[in-house]
């Protein structure tokens, strides 16, 4: 029996979603209905679905940036309503979401400087994610002076500094080309092997998700979508296509979508 | 073996071409100094085929100007009609703005005051000079305030559109990283919209000088405007040929000035786009 003085045991889930429906203003539908999730700390969970499904919607609900019409959403066991340092979010478009008035490593110690931490911890911070995601050599430049794949290295150290316990990532490799792409997906697995973070990994891509994923949540075709399977994957890091396994895994998968 | 060389050689030609000089005539017509010696051509030959009192010629014209030094009342009338653009910019900025920040970033603010913005914004500044004059006198004051209006709306306009231009993104980026509003403002849509802001007082300024010279014209004992219209009553059609030369001068000057103020102290925010 639960007693009132809850320890933090490995069981309390850090995200708890239920019944979660969110309709839009001036829409008749609901574009989530009845969404039940609930994610262990350290976990790497991936959000899987055809586009338009509701995916980016219900990532912006869980980071705060958009309201959901009913139902509940903890994160450690809190109802949030709001962004918050607890949930760092990389999005998909690093022009977008990057300061291109400050350099890279201005733009990672943003947050630091908000919280207006002295300098020299700052400037250890930014070293130290600097290193983590592997820009060491670009600190003093522009994002318009980088790749693709180097400006959302920047937006993760930029996350990181601020030391969230979730990362929050809607398609954050989808504009890069393959090649970056499948670098980006090996280094964030060790980065979160690195860091312990748990991991909200929204996508489209089945290969993406079984590549990344301990969990991978389908969410079923839109409108009124929700969480229809979860499937544990169990493949140890770092995986590969060949796998059999994988293989079997991916078509499983692919026929949620047939 | 033969594919790699060629590649070698394509590069290095590549190499060459992209620094070899452009043709000295390219670079001539680029400089600007042929056009002017075309204008100078064009007006030399028209002027001595005409009155020198409806055209006057280009040496007539310098003659004139060195007239009106003579007595220093050139460099007066430049530095008063120079200060009043200045200040009225400058003052027409502050309140700009600070206005335009909030109305892009409060909608309830926008959609109170867009119908007026959009109503007032299609009277030109020359169309209050003299109501300006009834309410704040002839003096130094009409003309500042006019000069603020020239600048208040295209500055605000502007200002306005570069923050609905920041990406939503990175004001939830920033909410995430835990900034307050406040900080926001600071940290993300001011530096965010400054390309849109400097945009418009680069405008305004051109603005402000039409509505200057039209005031100074109208009512002023000084500046260039003021000079310009005094001159037509003695025929001195070298003095107002003076007076254009002079205005066209100092437009230049202050634009290339604030542009290299832009590259210069506010490279990282890319506000000139070349
Ligand atoms: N602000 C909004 N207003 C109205 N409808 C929206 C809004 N944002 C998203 N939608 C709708 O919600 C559905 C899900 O969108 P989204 O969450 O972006 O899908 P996904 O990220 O899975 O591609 C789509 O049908 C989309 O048109
Ligand atoms: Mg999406």
């Amino acid at each position: 029996m639960r007693t009132v003085k809850k320890p933090v045991t490995e069981s309390a889930p850090i995200i708890s979603i239920s019944g979660l429906t969110k309709s839009f203003a001036n829409t008749d539908y609901y574009v989530l209905e009845n969404v039940n999730l609930s994610i262990q700390r350290g976990e790497f969970f991936i959000l899987l679905g055809p586009s338009g499904c509701g995916k980016s919607t219900l990532l912006n609900i869980v980071s705060g940036f958009i309201e959901k019409s009913a139902g509940e959403m903890s994160v450690d066991e809190e109802e949030v309503h709001k962004p918050g340092r607890n949930r760092g979010v990389v999005f998909q478009q690093a022009d977008a979401a990057l300061f291109p008035w400050l350099t890279v490593k201005e733009n990672v110690e943003f947050g630091l400087k908000m919280k207006k931490v002295p300098k020299n911890t700052r400037e250890q911070a930014s070293a130290h994610y600097i290193n983590v995601v592997g820009l060491q050599g670009h600190e003093g430049k522009f994002p318009r002076e980088l790749s693709g794949g180097m400006k959302q290295r920047v937006q993760l150290a930029r996350v990181l500094a601020n030391d969230p316990d979730i990362l929050l990532m809607d398609e954050p490799f989808g504009a890069l080309d393959a090649m970056t792409r499948r670098t980006m997906q090996t280094e964030l697995v060790r980065i979160w092997k690195e860091t312990n973070k748990t991991v909200i990994f929204v996508t489209h891509d089945i290969q993406e998700a079984l590549l990344l994923g301990q969990k991978v949540g389908v969410m079923s075709v839109g409108p009124s979508s929700n969480i229809e399977t979860i499937y544990d994957i169990s493949l140890p890091y770092p995986r590969s296509f060949s796998d059999k396994e994988f293989s079997l895994l991916y078509h499983k998968v692919q026929s949620h979508f047939d | 073996m033969g594919g790699v060389r060629n590649k070698v050689i394509d590069r290095k030609e590549a190499f060459q071409k992209s620094k070899q000089p452009t043709g000295f005539l390219k670079k001539l017509i680029h400089s600007g100094v042929v056009a002017w010696l075309l204008v100078f051509l064009i007006w030399s030959i028209a002027s001595s085929v005409s009155d020198p009192q409806f055209l006057p010629s280009p040496l007539a014209v310098w003659k004139g100007a060195i007239d009106l030094s003579q007595d220093g009342s050139l460099s007066l009338y430049i530095s008063v009609s120079f200060l009043r653009v200045i200040s009225g910019w400058i003052l027409g900025n502050l309140a700009a703005i600070p206005i335009g920040l909030l109305i892009g970033r409060i909608s309830l603010l926008r959609a109170l005051f867009d119908p007026v913005i959009n109503f007032v914004r299609f009277i030109p500044p020359l169309a209050f000079i003299t109501l300006f004059m009834l309410w704040f006198g002839i003096g130094e004051q009409s003309k500042i305030f006019l000069i603020m209006y020239a600048t208040f709306f295209i500055v605000t306009i502007n200002t306005i559109t570069g923050v609905q231009a920041l990406e939503e993104d990175k004001l939830r980026s920033a909410r995430s990283m835990g900034a307050s509003e406040w900080q926001i403002m600071l940290h993300v849509i001011i530096p965010g919209s400054l390309p849109y802001i400097f945009t418009g007082a680069r405008l305004a300024m051109g603005s402000s000088f039409m509505a200057i010279i039209g005031a100074e014209m109208v009512a002023a004992n000084e500046g260039i405007g003021y000079m310009i219209w005094n001159s037509r009553l003695y025929f001195k059609t070298d003095w107002i040929f003076v007076g254009l030369v002079i205005l066209g001068l100092m437009g230049f000057t202050m634009d290339r000035v604030f542009n290299l103020f832009g590259k210069a102290a506010l490279k990282r925010y890319n506000v000139v786009v070349k």
